[in-house]
C-alpha cells in the first residue's frame, strides 16, 4: 500500500534580493506515499508555502526535482504544468481565495474549466460535492454572503471536484474560529481515510498531530526534524 | 474551457463593471456610428450612381465623335463620321445599334402657340431602349416611319401646356427652313443689270495691264461672290414643315443623366425635315465648312457627316475592346462605363479617406479599452492567480481577456452600427426636406449594404483584440505565486 507518490530530492528554492540569496528552501529531501496524509510544520518563513507551490507545479525549484506519481515535474512544459495541476493537484488556501464575484457553486464549478469534463457532467459534481459539505442550499450565494467555515467548504469541494491525486492544504483552518476549524480538521481526516492523499501545511503542531500520520519540520528552508 | 464559458465569463465582468464598461463601449460606440455614418455617406453616393446607371442602362451607351483621340490636330485628315462610318462601327462586335445624334431647330406649333427648339431623329431601336423608352406618359413610336413626335416636360412648359397627359394624340406642327447651295449659288449669279452696267463702267480698261489693279479687282469680284453666296445660303431657306402627332412625353432634363432634347421624332422624319441640307444654324453651317461636307461633297445626301454618334452595346462585351475597335477607326469614344469606372476610383479614395477619419476615432476608443482590461487585470491579479492555480494555462488567461475585449468590440460595434444608421436616418429626413423645399428632386443620400455593416463589426472587433493584446498577454505572463499572495 505505500506505494511513493510525491517525491522530492534535494529541492530547492532561492530568491535573489539585490545582493543577497534567500534560501526559501534548501535540500529539502522527501517521499509522501499514496493515501497519506502529511503534515508540514514550521515558523513563518520557514519554507512551508514554497514546498506546497512547488509540489503543486505553480512554482519552479532554483535545483532539485520534484517527481509525483512517476512525472519529473521540472521537464515539464508551461502547458504540461497546467494540465497536471488542473488534473492531480487540488489546492485549499488560508485564505480561501474563491472567485469573488462567482457564485458558491460556480467557484466549485470553475476548478474543471481547464479539464475535458463536459459542462453538465461539471456542474452535476460541483452540485454533489456542495450537497456533501452541507451547502446544497447555498449553491447561488457569493463567497461574500457566505461565512468563513463555509467559505472554506466551498474552497475544498473546489479542489476535490477534480478528483485530484493529492490535496495541498495550506493553513486550511488558519482563518477560522474553532468550531469552523474543528469542522475543517475532520473533514480532512474523513478525505483522508477515505484515500485521499493530504499535505497539510500549518504552523499548529497539535492539529498536525492529530491529523497527520507523519510530520515534517522545516526551518529556515531545511527539514530539521521527521516526526511519525 | 468552452467558448460558452468564455463568453459568459466575458459578459460577466463587462456587466460587472457595469459604469467602466459603459464608458468603454461608448468609445467604440462613438468610433463606429461615425465610421458608418461616413463610409454610409460614400455608399449611399455610389449607390445612388449605379442606380442612375442601371435605370436608365448608361452601361450601354458609348457616344463616337470625330477625330482620333492620338490626334495632336484634331482638325486635320479627321474620319468622317458619316453614313459609311456608322455602318463600320455597326458591324463591330457587341454594338446593337448605331443612329446619328444630329440635332437641328425646329419651330413646334401648337393651337396659337409655338416654340423653337431642338429636334432629335432617333431610330425605333434606340427609342426603344432604356435610356429613351424612359417617358412619363404615352409611348414610344409605334414604327420607324410613324409621323410622330415624343416632347418633353419642359417643352410642355415652354408652350404653357398645362394639360398634362392630354395633350398626347393631338397634332403638332413642326418646321424648319433649310438653307440650300443652290439658293447661294442663284445669289451670286443674281447680279442686278444696273449694278453690272455701274461696274462695267467703273473698270478702267487701260490699267488691267499695269500694276496691281487687276489683283485688286479680282480680289474684290471674289469677296463680293463669296459674301452673296454666304447670304444667299442663309437668307434664301427653304422651309420644311410636318403635322405630327404626339405619342409620348418625355421627363424634364433635370431628372435624368441623359441630355435629351425637348423633341424627338423618328430618324425618317428627320431625315425628310433636314435631309441632306444645312439647317439655319450658323454652327451647323461652320461645322458643315469644317468638316469638308460643304465643299467634299457633302451635299450628297448619301454621305451626310454627323456631329456625334450613338452607340448602344451589349453592357456583357467589355468596353474597352469595342472602345478600341472605334479608336482604329479615326474616331473618339465617350464611354459611360468608363467614366463609371472612373467615378469608382474616386469613390475608393473618397471612401479611404472618410475610413480614416473614422479609424482614428477607433484607435483614440482602443486606448479606452487597454486602459479598461488594464484596470480589470490590476484588480483580478488574484483571480488569475486562482485560475493558474486550478490549472489554467497561459493560454487560457490570454484568450480570457482577448475574448472580454472581442465582446466590448461586438457591443459597442453593434450598437454604433444602430447609431450610425439612425444618425445616417436623421440627416437623411433633413436633406429631403431641404431638396423638397428647393424642389429639387429628392436622393437618398446615405446606404448602409451588408459589406459596410460587417465592415463596421470587423473593423470594431479587430481593433478591439488589438487593443486587448497587450494587457491579455500581460494577464497571461502574470506569476501565480505573486498573484496569489496579493491582498
Amino acid at each position: 500500500m505505500n506505494q511513493e507518490l510525491i517525491k522530492a530530492e534535494q529541492l530547492c528554492r532561492y530568491y535573489s534580493r539585490g545582493n543577497y540569496t534567500i534560501k526559501a528552501l534548501d535540500a529539502v529531501d522527501l517521499t509522501i506515499a499514496r493515501g497519506e496524509m502529511v503534515g508540514v510544520v514550521g515558523s513563518s518563513g520557514s519554507g512551508k508555502s514554497t514546498l506546497l507551490n512547488l509540489v503543486a507545479g505553480l512554482d519552479t525549484p532554483s535545483a532539485g526535482e520534484v517527481i509525483v506519481g512517476g512525472a519529473h515535474l521540472s521537464k515539464l512544459s508551461r502547458k504540461e504544468l497546467a494540465r497536471y495541476r488542473a488534473e492531480q493537484v487540488g489546492m485549499v488556501f488560508q485564505s480561501f481565495n474563491l472567485i469573488r464575484h462567482y457564485s458558491a457553486l460556480r467557484n466549485i464549478e470553475s476548478a474543471l474549466y481547464f479539464t475535458d469534463v463536459p459542462r453538465e457532467e461539471r456542474l452535476d459534481r460541483a452540485r454533489e460535492l456542495l450537497d456533501k459539505m452541507g451547502l446544497a442550499n447555498r449553491g447561488d450565494h457569493r463567497p461574500a454572503d457566505l461565512s468563513g467555515g463555509e467559505q472554506q467548504r466551498v474552497a475544498i469541494a473546489r479542489a476535490l471536484v477534480k478528483r485530484p491525486t493529492v490535496l495541498l492544504a495550506d493553513e486550511p483552518s488558519g482563518n477560522l474560529d474553532q468550531t469552523n476549524a474543528q469542522q475543517i480538521a475532520t473533514l480532512l481526516k474523513e478525505l483522508n481515510l477515505a484515500g485521499q492523499t493530504i499535505v497539510l501545511v500549518t504552523h499548529d503542531l497539535t492539529l498536525a498531530e492529530n491529523l497527520c500520520s507523519r510530520i515534517i519540520r522545516l526551518d529556515y528552508g531545511r527539514v530539521v526534524e521527521v516526526l511519525q | 474551457m468552452t467558448a460558452r464559458d468564455l463568453v459568459e465569463g466575458a459578459f460577466g465582468n463587462i456587466w460587472r463593471m457595469k459604469l467602466r464598461s459603459a464608458l468603454t463601449i461608448a468609445g467604440v460606440l462613438i468610433a463606429i456610428a461615425a465610421f458608418t455614418a461616413m463610409l454610409s455617406f460614400g455608399a449611399g453616393g455610389q449607390q445612388y450612381i449605379n442606380d442612375q446607371f442601371e435605370e436608365f442602362d448608361l452601361f450601354s451607351i458609348m457616344r463616337v465623335l470625330p477625330g482620333s483621340p492620338d490626334d495632336d490636330e484634331p482638325e486635320v485628315d479627321v474620319a468622317k463620321l458619316d453614313d459609311k462610318a456608322i455602318e463600320q462601327l455597326s458591324r463591330i462586335p457587341g454594338v446593337r445599334n448605331v443612329y446619328p445624334l444630329d440635332a437641328f431647330k425646329v419651330t413646334v406649333y401648337y393651337a396659337d402657340t409655338s416654340a423653337t427648339v431642338e429636334a432629335q431623329g432617333i431610330p425605333l431601336a434606340a427609342a426603344r431602349t432604356k435610356t429613351l423608352s424612359r417617358l412619363t406618359a404615352g409611348t414610344t413610336f409605334e414604327s420607324d416611319t410613324a409621323s410622330q413626335i415624343i416632347i418633353s416636360e419642359d417643352f410642355l412648359r415652354d408652350i404653357g401646356y398645362t394639360g398634362g397627359d392630354s395633350i398626347l394624340g393631338q397634332q403638332l406642327i413642326v418646321e424648319t427652313q433649310v438653307a440650300r447651295l443652290d439658293s447661294g449659288v442663284v445669289k451670286i449669279l443674281q447680279v442686278p443689270g444696273d449694278s453690272l452696267r455701274r461696274r462695267l463702267n467703273e473698270l478702267e480698261v487701260d490699267s488691267l495691264f499695269a500694276g496691281d489693279y487687276a489683283r485688286r479687282l479680282l480680289f474684290r469680284e471674289m469677296s463680293d461672290a463669296v459674301a452673296r453666296f454666304i447670304d444667299g445660303l442663309l437668307n434664301s431657306r427653304a422651309t420644311m414643315r410636318d403635322t405630327l402627332t404626339v405619342c409620348g412625353i418625355s421627363p424634364s432634363r433635370r431628372s435624368s443623366p441623359i441630355n435629351t432634347r425637348p423633341v424627338l421624332i423618328t430618324s425618317h422624319t428627320a431625315q425628310r425635315l433636314n435631309e441632306g441640307k444645312v439647317a439655319t444654324d450658323p454652327e451647323d453651317l461652320f461645322y458643315a465648312l469644317s468638316t469638308g461636307s460643304l465643299t467634299g461633297g457633302g451635299w450628297d445626301f448619301e454621305s451626310r457627316v454627323y456631329p456625334r454618334v450613338s452607340m448602344d452595346v451589349d453592357p456583357h462585351v467589355p468596353y474597352g475592346a469595342i472602345t478600341d475597335s472605334v479608336e482604329a477607326l479615326g474616331f473618339r469614344v465617350f464611354s459611360f462605363a468608363r467614366e463609371f469606372e472612373q467615378v469608382q476610383k474616386m469613390f475608393l479614395f473618397f471612401d479611404l479617406g472618410l475610413a480614416g477619419v473614422g479609424l482614428i476615432a477607433l484607435i483614440t476608443a482602443s486606448l479606452g479599452i487597454a486602459n479598461t482590461l488594464i484596470m480589470s487585470i490590476l484588480e483580478r491579479r488574484r483571480e488569475i492567480g486562482v485560475l493558474k492555480a486550478l490549472g489554467a494555462d497561459d493560454s487560457d488567461i490570454r484568450i480570457m481577456f482577448l475574448v472580454e475585449a472581442a465582446c466590448i468590440g461586438v457591443v459597442g460595434s453593434v450598437l454604433g452600427i444602430v447609431t450610425g444608421w439612425l444618425i445616417t436616418r436623421l440627416v437623411s429626413f433633413i436633406g429631403r426636406l431641404i431638396m423638397r423645399a428647393n424642389e429639387m428632386p429628392e436622393i437618398e443620400l446615405f446606404a448602409l449594404p451588408l459589406w459596410l455593416i460587417g465592415l463596421g463589426l470587423a473593423f470594431g472587433i479587430i481593433v478591439s483584440l488589438a487593443a486587448g493584446y497587450y494587457p491579455a498577454m500581460r494577464a497571461a505572463r502574470l506569476d501565480p505565486v505573486t498573484a496569489l499572495r496579493d491582498e
